[in-house]
């Protein structure tokens, strides 16, 4: 019964009051829709007191707009943990400002003969309305953590379920009754609004923000110089507030977007255990190519001659690939007449490892620009990008028991003969006395 | 009587750097840029500094996790992409911003030569400019090697390839000298670690302090001297240098950093190449099909597979030399006629650069 | 020697080859971009020879599992052939052995019977538009630029809300900034300024 008078009957009597009320004063009243200012009575501790209430009320009040008018939004923008912490500082930061401003604002009241005349028991209800709803705000804040998140899905229906007519208190009967008294404490104040100085916020002066500047000319030098010195003090402190206030976004808004992700760059990456374990296999394996290569290398300086291949594994339409002295790419070749052939693979145009594949007019192909190689001759064919044909690398053959049988020069020259019965059984090799110089 | 050689020196030297007039009435308070038809190239050197300046931190951040040796380099680069957080996108700032480096100092160079801004007396910005296009070229040709993947080392075999080209010009007595030198460049007889280490110490060390003095010097020396005309007649109006001028500079470069990071954010440079590309380096095995130098390179690529190799010599050399010479070569050159030659310049670029390929294959067959 | 042998022996035993070249064909003739068998093998140049990820090269334990994947030939069966990358695996645990073989004479069919579902680089292509554009399936930072760049302009637009906001404030803050300066060293008002 009392939950339905305090979050159905409530809310919806204080929006009635105050928009009819709020209608009655405008026809009735309308001088007196002011916010009562007593500036002119005490200027200082006003501003201390006035200037840090209502920024921070208006900070907290735009925050609790934007959860209620666009949930889901501020729900995706609240799911993401530095955007959420930003918010739930800047609602303390704010309810700090605002406390600092409400005691300014009462303390001024108490101590100041002048306005103790002027006061009405209207601004009485409002201070300590105020100074409730704040106190009670912080202790749902800091009692019940991240209340820009969890308000999206529950305080935001129950207030859409008012405005559209189908009121529901099903979440909000279950809250603690520190939310309650919260929520009750803000009907309350739109309850009173219409009666007290809190009409001023809809005589808010928000053209004066857009205003021109005052220019005032004098007709006397020295006040005019005055003048002119103020307008120029006043203009650079404008581009200095506004400099202010858009590198300060800036800022923010890289914090938010940029900067934990640059201090994240410089930390170690948070790999999970078997992606830490693929990621070593890899550099392992890459070591390996790389020790592998190494060692093809000290073969070359060690030995002065290298294994190429049986030759009978050879033929003329796929070559095998190996490694000459210089580390350069080589193919070997088996002619129809039976003896070996082997030619540099290292392309003579622009040093591309030319392709073993023989085609039917026995050449083998460079991919890179397309040359065209005789295995026979090793020249190119006309019109390629390479000009000079590759080079011939000489070799020593050997029989099984390792005697030398035949050889070729890097030049061509032949020596030796090959005993086609057991030419099979012969061994290939690359020697080193033998290999071209550069 | 005539002047003694020495003073005459000091004369130039005093005239074109005016150290004078390093004060705050000349370089800020009194300063004053022409807007006209072609001051549009006033910006584009200061984009180009602004793209190297994103170049040195992008480059100091990657070198964090970069390892430059044989086995490693591949797969670092590959552990900054997928595992540092904003690694990806520290890398394809790097790679992004230096195809837009490299393309604005073309751009500036060539703006320059249209506006006569080499003429007296701003010679020595001049040739400071073309060295840095020089020094610009080098960072492109060694960074591009870093990755070590199929793409990155067989460019470079194929770029280093083109100085042995040159020996089949030389007389017999230095028959070997071509091959010398590439060998001395790649440090070993084939490219490898050798390579891998002086190409890393060179784009990391020796061409940024090089480049930090010669820019220091054409910066300082564009601020003594202040914006040159840029056309023969009165420009219609001048722009305060502070603030007017230097607002407009940085506008542009918030819209170009806007540009290059949601391009690097977005489009991953790896994707622009076939992916046989990307895999890393094999010494052993044969080269994939695609192989070609960066786009920045079409200009001089090209024409070097259609063209006899001395043509290109004589024409890359006449030009370089052209270039460090303007000054004196178009003293007399009207600005109209300057804007004509620089014009042809860049249509033989962008045409070279973007059909290139094209003109090769429709030529080749 | 012992790997030469292996390779023998499993050459007699299972018979025919590894590698269906059709697929390449069709893949690298249909995108226009150069390809090479790493797109579903573990070796680049092939799954015959005997480096790393080709046959030649597999422990015993590799080759039951070689095995295995070759007698896949329902689909739903999941594999892990040490001769196939991931996409390859997946490719014959989603269409199996026997509807892959049939595939060799149409194999610009393979994307569609595969289906569009599995994107397992998770770069936003899936893997068969990967394999009809020729790039690659398990590498996020390779695909089709446009797509890519659509993709995470998508992914990433509150960053890029962010960048692009920062950069006006910035710039804003800035501009003021000098002109403060500006206003602040002179003696005259901006309107007797800038007339």
């Amino acid at each position: 019964m009392l939950e339905l008078f305090a979050f159905v009957g409530l809310p919806y009597a204080a929006i009635l009051i105050c928009i009819v009320g709020t209608v009655w004063r405008f026809r009735n009243d309308q001088y007196g829709i002011s916010s009562l200012s007593s500036q002119f009575l005490e200027g200082r501790k006003l501003l201390w007191g006035s200037a840090p209430w209502h920024i921070g009320i208006l900070i907290i009040f735009l925050g609790h707009f934007v959860a209620f008018l666009l949930p889901g939004i501020w729900q995706r923008l609240m799911a993401v943990p530095l955007l959420l912490a930003l918010a739930e500082m800047t609602g303390f930061a704010s309810t700090v400002l605002c406390l600092l401003g409400l005691t300014v604002l009462f303390y001024r009241r108490l101590t100041t003969a002048r306005l103790q005349k002027s006061t009405n028991i209207g601004d009485f209800i409002v201070t300590a309305l105020l100074l409730v709803q704040v106190g009670l705000g912080l202790m749902v804040a800091g009692g019940y953590r991240w209340g820009a998140s969890w308000s999206t899905g529950t305080l935001t229906p129950y207030v859409w379920s008012l405005i559209s007519f189908s009121p529901d208190v099903s979440v909000i009967r279950d809250m603690p009754i520190v939310i309650q008294a919260h929520v009750v404490g803000a009907w309350l104040i739109l309850l009173v609004l219409p009666f007290t100085r809190l009409i001023h916020m809809v005589s808010v002066p928000l053209q004066y923000l857009f205003r021109s500047p005052q220019k005032v000319v004098w007709n006397n030098p020295r006040r005019n110089n005055q003048a002119v010195a103020a307008r120029v003090t006043q203009e650079s402190r404008r581009h200095f507030l506004k400099a202010a206030f858009g590198l300060s976004a800036a800022g923010l808004l890289l914090s938010v977007g940029v900067l934990d992700k640059l201090g994240r760059f410089f930390q170690m990456p948070g790999l999970h255990h078997d992606e830490e374990a693929n990621l070593l296999e890899t550099r392992l394996r890459r070591l390996q190519l790389t020790a592998e290569e190494k060692e093809l290398e000290l073969e070359r300086l060690r030995s002065d001659h290298i294994y190429v291949a049986k030759l009978a594994e050879l033929n003329n339409t796929v070559g095998k690939y190996f490694i000459d002295y210089s580390m350069r790419p080589g193919l070997a070749f088996r002619a129809e007449d039976g003896w070996p052939m082997l030619l540099s693979a290292k392309c003579t145009h622009l040093g591309c490892t030319v392709g073993n594949q023989v085609d039917a007019s026995g050449r083998i192909l460079c991919p890179c620009h397309v040359s065209y190689f005789d295995i026979k001759t090793g020249m190119p064919n006309d019109g390629a990008p390479a000009k000079a044909p590759l080079d011939r690398i000489a070799w020593v053959l050997r029989d099984e028991q390792g005697t030398e049988v035949a050889t070729e020069s890097p030049r061509g020259s032949r020596t030796g003969r090959l005993d086609p019965a057991v030419a099979d059984g012969y061994s290939l090799y690359i020697v080193r006395s033998l290999s071209a110089e550069a | 009587m005539k002047q003694p050689l020495v003073s005459t020196l000091f004369d130039f030297i005093a005239s074109r750097i005016p150290l004078h007039k390093l004060d705050v009435r000349h370089m800020i308070t009194e300063k004053e840029v022409p807007v006209h038809r072609m001051s549009w190239g006033y910006y584009v050197g200061g984009l180009a500094l602004f793209f190297f300046i994103i170049q040195v931190f992008t480059g100091m951040m990657l070198l964090f996790y970069y390892e430059p040796t044989v086995s490693e380099a591949h797969e670092s680069v590959e552990y900054i992409t997928h595992f540092v957080t904003m690694g990806a996108l520290i890398r394809n700032l790097h790679a992004w911003s230096a195809s837009f480096m490299i393309f604005c100092v073309i751009a500036h160079m060539l703006s320059a030569l249209a506006m006569k801004a080499f003429a007296k007396p701003r010679e020595i910005t001049w040739i400071a400019g073309v060295l840095l296009l020089l020094i610009t070229f080098g960072f492109g040709f060694t960074g591009y090697l870093l990755p070590w993947n199929q793409i990155a080392v067989n460019a470079t075999k194929v770029g280093l390839a083109s100085i042995d080209q040159m020996g089949q010009y030389l007389p017999a007595a230095l028959s070997h000298l071509a091959e010398d030198v590439r060998v001395t460049i790649q440090g070993a007889p084939a490219i490898g670690q050798a390579t891998l280490s002086r190409f890393f110490a060179l784009h990391v060390v020796i061409l940024p302090l090089m480049v930090f003095g010669v820019i220091g010097l054409h910066v300082l020396s564009v601020q003594l001297h202040g914006m040159s005309p840029g056309i023969e007649d009165k420009p219609r109006r001048k722009d305060k240098f502070f603030p007017i001028f230097i607002l407009k500079d940085f506008k542009e470069w918030g819209i170009a950093f806007l540009v290059l990071f949601i391009l690097s954010l977005c489009l991953p440079f790896d994707s622009l190449f076939p992916y046989p590309l990307l895999e890393p380096y094999n010494a052993l095995g044969s080269t994939p099909d695609g192989i070609k130098p960066e786009w920045y390179f079409y200009f001089v690529y090209y024409p070097m597979e259609l063209l006899p190799f001395w043509i290109i010599i004589v024409v890359m050399t006449l030009a370089t030399l052209g270039l460090f010479a303007a000054p004196w070569i178009f003293k007399g050159t009207s600005h109209k006629t300057m804007r004509w030659i620089a014009s042809a310049i860049a249509a033989y670029m962008i045409i070279m650069t973007l059909f290139g390929e094209n003109i090769y294959h429709a030529i080749k067959g | 020697m012992t790997k030469t042998l292996q390779l023998l022996f499993t050459l007699v035993i299972v018979g025919n080859c590894y590698a269906y070249p059709e697929f390449q064909k069709f893949s690298q003739t249909h995108s226009g971009r150069p390809i090479n068998c790493a797109m579903c093998h573990a070796n680049g140049d092939g799954p015959e020879g005997a480096s790393r990820g080709q046959i030649g090269s597999l422990t015993p334990d590799e080759l039951n599992k070689l095995n295995a994947a070759r007698g896949a030939f329902a689909p739903g069966v999941p594999i892990q052939s040490p001769i196939l990358n991931a996409f390859g695996n997946n490719i014959i645990t989603v269409i199996g052995k026997t509807k892959f073989l049939e595939l060799r004479a149409h194999p610009e069919q393979l994307a569609e019977v595969y289906g569009y579902q599995s994107d397992l680089d998770g770069d936003g292509i899936t893997d068969a538009q990967e394999y009809l554009e020729g790039t690659h399936p398990l590498n996020n930072v390779h695909g089709d630029p446009m797509r890519l760049f659509l993709h995470n302009l998508k992914a990433f637009r509150l960053h890029v809300t962010l960048i692009v906001l920062a950069t006006i404030a910035g710039f804003y803050g800035f501009s003021h900034l000098l002109h403060g300066l500006s206003a602040s060293a002179s003696t005259k008002s901006s309107v007797e300024r800038y007339p």
